[in-house]
């Protein structure tokens, strides 16, 4: 028979969650070079609507497993429950999200089915009749192809690297729901705790000037925000590292863990681009980077490529743009998040 | 309490790397500065920690990798580490994190940690799966992307926030033993002090060869490393600095993107 792919879906409070569809979209991708029939499992308290939003979109069937209590994500139940039912569908491959909830569950799923594992997948390819998969090491400078050598491969994906599919006019799949009383014995569930609004701020800038760590001094963040007053409806951003130390707030952080932003343009000063930065800006209609590393990742994906020391090329930049910039810093403070 | 801090060597992350001529391995400048993995760095402040509000705690730190490693294992016992423990691997090639999970599993599988902590990704391999892989394999309850981490030992319990998207934590408390992936932001990780360096240098480290741990059956395998694509129209700005910076306000002024 046919191996099988499996894909296992995200959804929040009976929404879908976006990546999800990044998901189906891999999983697609994967299932035109190597073949077997696809099948999205879900897994919850309440799955019946996800389930049927995501049969409808993807036209792919779906297995339902409605677990009462399980209202939110648990790291044990999940690999309990999917480490049992997948041997049955014989699946060659799992595919499942690289959010905090993939990577938490993923790679244990993967020893419980005596499966491969490969995280951060961005790419995929058929090289002379071998599924290769690509994925970033160091930072996004270099990319490893690893093919597996198993009989079932978990594939973590990377948010942002596969465009979600979209619903298109597709005959939808089937539903097939299963209840099932599951507990957890080694951890407890507490529950979830909002810790910020969330980058209202970036998400309503039309301009996002975004800071890292190549920004070197905390002194060095004057010069970004007089480079963002030369932008309307602009906000500040930043990378992890920077929000980490407390130079930034968290709310400020785009990323992975942080916001997802789309501006119509992202001035990244000081940013290496690390895949889990690129999955929050990815989107992003107009690219600027200033990098003094030619070869740093950021710059695959800029659109304007600035090999330059960030605080004498602003400056520059600062001085070249006529000084308007100094009317505008008294009339136009910049829109930057607001420290609680 | 006992507790295993796993721990392994990067080099810094702006240093620049090439691939060599087998297309297979990775040049890292040589002359860039190594470190201790910075998410490792902030496990192994979450274990010290533990220790200085419990001073009974014993913290081991282990590190699979090659001999060159040892003086990170140094730097770890000079931070206030108990006891060093080196699985020296000289691997040449590829090196599947399940691997090293199956290396660090053995060693831990009969010492009796109550807490085992790994940072929740290397910085260079960037997988994220060495520390849950370890967990599976010692069948133990984990944690990934921990941010904050508070022992109950009366209940021998550990309560946990991890980091998920959107702002929020997700809080859970774990059954000891267990094993947590810590996250960056949760600590500022101590500097070594000089007494604890000298009695690191006094020290001898635990030494054992991987060769002796069977590795896992099957894996990935490396088909060979390349350079990303460009995604985006990517043009490099020429010339002098301020000829840059010249072109770079035309094209945003084209763009209307200024005030
Ligand atoms: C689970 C997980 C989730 C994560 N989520 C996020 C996230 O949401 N957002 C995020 O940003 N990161 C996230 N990270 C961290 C991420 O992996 C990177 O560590 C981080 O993005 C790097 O930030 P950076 O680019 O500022 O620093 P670095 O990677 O250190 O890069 C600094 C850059 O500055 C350049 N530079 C140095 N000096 C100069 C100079 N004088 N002028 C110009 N350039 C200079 C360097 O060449 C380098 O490219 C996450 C990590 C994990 C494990």
């Amino acid at each position: 028979m046919e191996k099988s792919i499996v894909l296992i879906c995200e959804h929040a409070n009976g929404k879908v969650s976006p990546v999800t569809y990044e998901i189906a979209a891999f999983a697609h991708e994967l299932q035109r070079l190597s073949n077997g029939s696809l099948i999205a499992v879900v897994l919850g308290e309440h799955v019946q609507q996800a389930a049927g939003e995501i049969a409808a979109a993807t036209g792919i069937d779906v297995l339902g497993l409605q677990i009462p209590g399980l209202e939110n994500y648990s790291g044990e139940i999940f690999r309990d429950v999917v480490s049992e039912e997948l041997p049955p569908l014989d699946p060659g491959y799992v595919c499942i999200a690289g959010t905090s909830q993939g990577l938490d569950f993923g790679p244990s799923l993967a020893v419980r089915l005596r499966a491969c594992c490969i995280s951060g997948v961005e790419r995929i390819e058929d090289k002379s009749g071998q599924v290769v998969f690509s994925r970033a090491i160091h930072g996004g400078k270099i990319h490893a192809n690893l093919a597996s050598a198993a009989r079932t491969t978990v594939l973590i994906v990377q948010p942002g690297a596969f465009r979600p599919m979209s619903a298109g006019s597709v005959k939808p799949g089937s539903i097939s729901l299963k209840i099932m009383d599951r507990g957890s014995s080694l951890t407890r569930s507490i529950g979830l705790k909002r810790m910020q609004s969330g980058g209202s701020a970036l998400a309503e800038a039309r301009v996002i000037v975004s800071v890292g760590r190549g920004i070197g001094k905390k002194e060095n963040l004057e010069i970004v925000r007089r480079l963002a007053r030369m932008f309307p409806r602009v906000a500040v951003g930043a990378s992890r590292p920077l929000c980490d130390i407390g130079w930034l707030d968290y709310s400020q952080q785009v990323g992975q863990t942080g916001a997802t932003v789309t501006p119509d343009l992202y001035f990244a000063c000081g940013i290496s681009g690390a895949p889990q930065h690129l999955a929050g800006m990815r989107g992003s209609k107009f690219i600027v980077a200033v990098n003094t590393d030619p070869n740093a990742a950021i710059f695959n994906m800029a659109d304007v490529c600035v090999v330059e020391d960030v605080v004498g090329f602003v400056s520059d930049l600062l001085k070249e743009s006529d000084g308007s910039s100094e009317m505008a810093d008294k009339s136009s403070p910049a829109n930057e998040a607001i420290r609680p | 309490m006992r507790i295993l801090v796993c721990a392994k060597q990067v080099r810094d992350t702006q240093a620049h790397v090439s691939i060599d001529q087998s297309g297979e391995r990775v040049i890292v400048d040589p002359s860039a500065p190594s470190r201790m993995n910075k998410y490792d760095e902030h496990a192994l402040e979450a274990a010290l920690s533990v220790k200085d509000s419990l001073p009974e705690t014993v913290v081991d730190v282990v590190c699979v990798g090659p001999s060159e490693w040892a003086p990170l294992i140094k730097r770890a016992l000079g931070m206030g580490a108990d006891n060093g423990i080196h699985i020296i691997a000289d691997d040449d090639e590829y090196v599947s994190p399940w691997a090293t999970a199956s290396r660090i599993a053995s060693f831990a599988m009969d010492r009796g940690y109550d807490l085992i902590l790994t940072g929740v990704m290397s910085e260079d391999m960037m997988n994220c799966l060495t520390g849950p892989t370890v967990a599976e394999l010692l069948a133990l309850p984990y944690a990934t992307s921990c941010v904050l981490v508070r022992l109950d030992v009366s209940r021998q319990v550990v309560y946990v926030e991890r980091e998920i998207e959107g702002g929020l934590r997700d809080c859970l408390e774990l059954r000891l033993p267990a094993l947590l992936t810590v996250q960056s932001g949760i600590n500022k990780p101590r500097y070594p002090t000089l007494s604890n360096m000298m009695r690191a240098s006094r020290q001898t480290l635990e030494t054992i060869d991987s060769a002796s741990i069977p590795g896992p059956e099957h894996t990935e395998v490396l088909v060979g490393l390349g350079y990303p694509g460009k995604i985006g129209s990517g043009i490099v700005l020429e010339g002098s600095r301020q000829e840059k910076a010249v072109k770079l306000l035309q094209i945003l002024r084209e763009k209307s993107l200024l005030v």
